[in-house]
């Protein structure tokens, strides 16, 4: 069995994911059985520890980790983060000593444990999502994670979701990946600003590929730069640069947050002390394709 | 087809004798092209210039961005130097019209010569060929922290801390302390006091390295320079160690974290040179 080792470290998170594949070609799962015999390497505490620090874990959130293991996570982020956590394993093994370390722990009453393939789990209520899986089995879960609740962060190490590119990266031992849902912004935008000298409305168009973005504005039909555009999970923040007046020219800098077909906040123009405050608000008019992926 | 190539052939020719020329000749004159006020604005923007900063411009033209950064950022001095005697003339009447003549200053001269040590923020807009000359002088005379802004070229091999994008292309650069080399770094966590020789080579703010102890090495995770700030980790006995400091080239010194959460614990560390300073 030793010869197997590297490949069976992280053979016991891929069950969820190998079960799933193995019933769409229809061999019975039975015969499988042996992967629920694997030997079982956790994953080390420091980078547990970082995993839930890069994920800024705190005692108002909720932390589901799929393919909970011995359940280190989940009490670690109970015990020394403060948050509710929710483990879902496969392994009925595993889940049982998860449930005793628990109890050792004093943490029985913020902590849960599932056994259920997580493919099946409905995780919507999460604000932190931790995972130690391989690639293909994140793949598949991409498109899910991605309707999670804007803002919600996901953690993973070792392995990514391909060409979502993650929102920071630390290596403490081990690679370890944060990544922010980002809100849909994608699309044809009205937007109204109230400066101090009166309205200035103008078009804005979005193209969205996960967490990048890329867009023009357009005022009266002529075309105005939009630069340095962020979006952070809900919130959104870019630069728009009014050039219809050659003489004198302005930057507006606008910071908002996102509901579904709504952006609305705050803004500034000019700088230093001839720095203004403004309030605005988009309404979304209309779709456009995807951002193109760039190239890896 | 092959007078295309033929033609290409001999652009290519052209521009590497046009670069050529570049770099036999140092003073090739950098025209003058004003920054639009748009461009200024970024500049001291991406520089977070404030009151207390004492911002130079290198190649100061008209005297707008020294003149936006005392009128408009409040920053307590500006000094322009620029080789242009009549523009020169021109950035201190322009001062003087602005009213804020009494903490501007112009010095007409060469900006590789300028003495320019006591600079918080330096602002250019010159070709790559000037600003990687001036390079050497910048990390040697400027205090770690001081912000370059860079509008449009920036230096060939070193990489921005931050890029923007708006009309044009800024480069901020934070000048980092200078850390290679070894040391010798005293700390005392739970175990009890320790001892580690730690050696980090460094490319501008990119360091790495580890530490040797008794019997292993640790390697640095995460390892950062930003002005003279440092940080790192070490990972000793499955406990990791976040160090976080102030350098100079000579100690450094700070906190050291460790445990998570309302778990975390702190103490205090040091280090001192303990050979000449290297280059990564």
């Amino acid at each position: 069995m030793s010869g197997r080792g590297a490949s069976l470290l992280t053979r016991r998170r891929f069950i969820a994911g190998g079960i799933a594949t193995v019933g769409a070609i229809g061999i019975p799962v039975a015969a499988f059985s042996q992967f629920f015999d694997v030997p079982f390497v956790p994953t080390p505490q420091v980078v547990v520890d970082e995993m839930l620090r890069l994920a800024n874990v705190g005692p108002n959130d909720v932390v589901y980790d799929l393919g909970s293991g011995d359940g280190r996570i989940v009490i670690t982020a109970a015990r020394k983060f403060g948050a509710r956590a929710v483990g879902v394993e496969l392994d009925h093994h595993l889940l049982i000593q998860s449930e005793e370390s628990a109890r050792q722990a004093n943490m029985e009453s913020r902590v849960k444990f599932v056994q259920q393939d997580f493919f099946k789990t409905d995780f919507s209520e999460a604000t932190v999502v931790t995972m130690y899986l391989l690639s293909p089995v994140m793949r598949r879960l991409r498109e899910r994670m991605l309707q999670l609740k804007p803002g919600t962060r996901l953690v993973a190490h070792d392995f990514d979701f391909d060409d979502w590119r993650p929102d920071r990266k630390t290596t403490i031992r081990k690679n370890v990946f944060l990544w922010i849902v980002p809100a849909q912004v994608g699309g044809r935008w009205r937007v109204r600003t109230a400066l101090p000298e009166g309205e200035l409305a103008f078009d804005m168009e979005l193209r969205q590929k996960y967490q990048e973005l890329d867009g023009f504005a357009r005022f009266d039909g002529q075309p105005g730069g939009l630069w340095e555009p962020v979006l952070d999970g809900e919130r959104i923040r870019f630069a728009i640069v009014d050039a219809r007046d050659r003489d004198n020219e302005s930057t507006l800098y606008l910071d908002g947050r996102v509901t579904p077909g709504v952006m609305e906040g705050e803004g500034t123009r000019g700088v230093g002390n001839q720095q203004r405050r403004f309030k605005w608000r988009a309404v979304k008019s209309g779709e456009v394709p995807p951002l193109k992926a760039e190239k890896k | 087809m092959r007078r295309a190539r033929q033609l290409a052939a001999a652009t290519v020719l052209a521009v590497i004798g046009t670069l050529a020329i570049a770099a036999s000749v140092p003073d090739i004159p950098t025209p003058y092209v004003p920054s639009t006020d748009l461009n200024v604005d970024e500049m001291l923007r991406l520089a977070e210039v404030q009151p207390g900063d004492v911002v130079y411009d290198l190649g100061s033209g008209d005297g707008r961005i020294v003149i936006a950064a005392v009128r408009d950022w409040g920053s307590e001095r500006g000094v322009g130097v620029e080789l242009d005697p009549k523009l020169v003339d021109g950035s201190r009447e322009r001062a003087r019209s602005e009213g804020v003549a009494d903490r501007v200053s112009f010095q007409q001269g060469d900006v590789l010569k300028a003495p320019i040590a006591d600079a918080t923020v330096v602002t250019m807009y010159l070709l790559t060929p000037l600003v990687d000359r001036l390079k050497p002088r910048l990390i040697s005379e400027l205090k770690p922290g001081t912000r370059i802004v860079a509008h449009e070229y920036g230096f060939s091999d070193w990489k921005p801390d931050r890029h923007l994008q708006v009309s044009k292309n800024f480069y901020l650069y934070v000048v980092p302390v200078q850390v290679g080399g070894k040391w010798k770094l005293e700390t005392a966590l739970p175990a009890g006091a320790r001892e580690y020789d730690v050696e980090l080579a460094q490319r501008y703010q990119e360091v790495k390295g580890g530490a040797r102890v008794a019997g292993g090495y640790l390697p640095a995770f995460e390892p950062r320079v930003s002005g003279d700030r440092i940080a790192f980790v070490l990972i000793d006995e499955n406990v990791a160690y976040r160090f976080e400091g102030r350098a100079s080239t000579l100690e450094m010194k700070g906190v050291v974290r460790w445990g998570t959460g309302a778990k975390q614990q702190q103490g205090t560390w040091r280090a001192v040179r303990a050979t000449a300073v290297s280059e990564g």
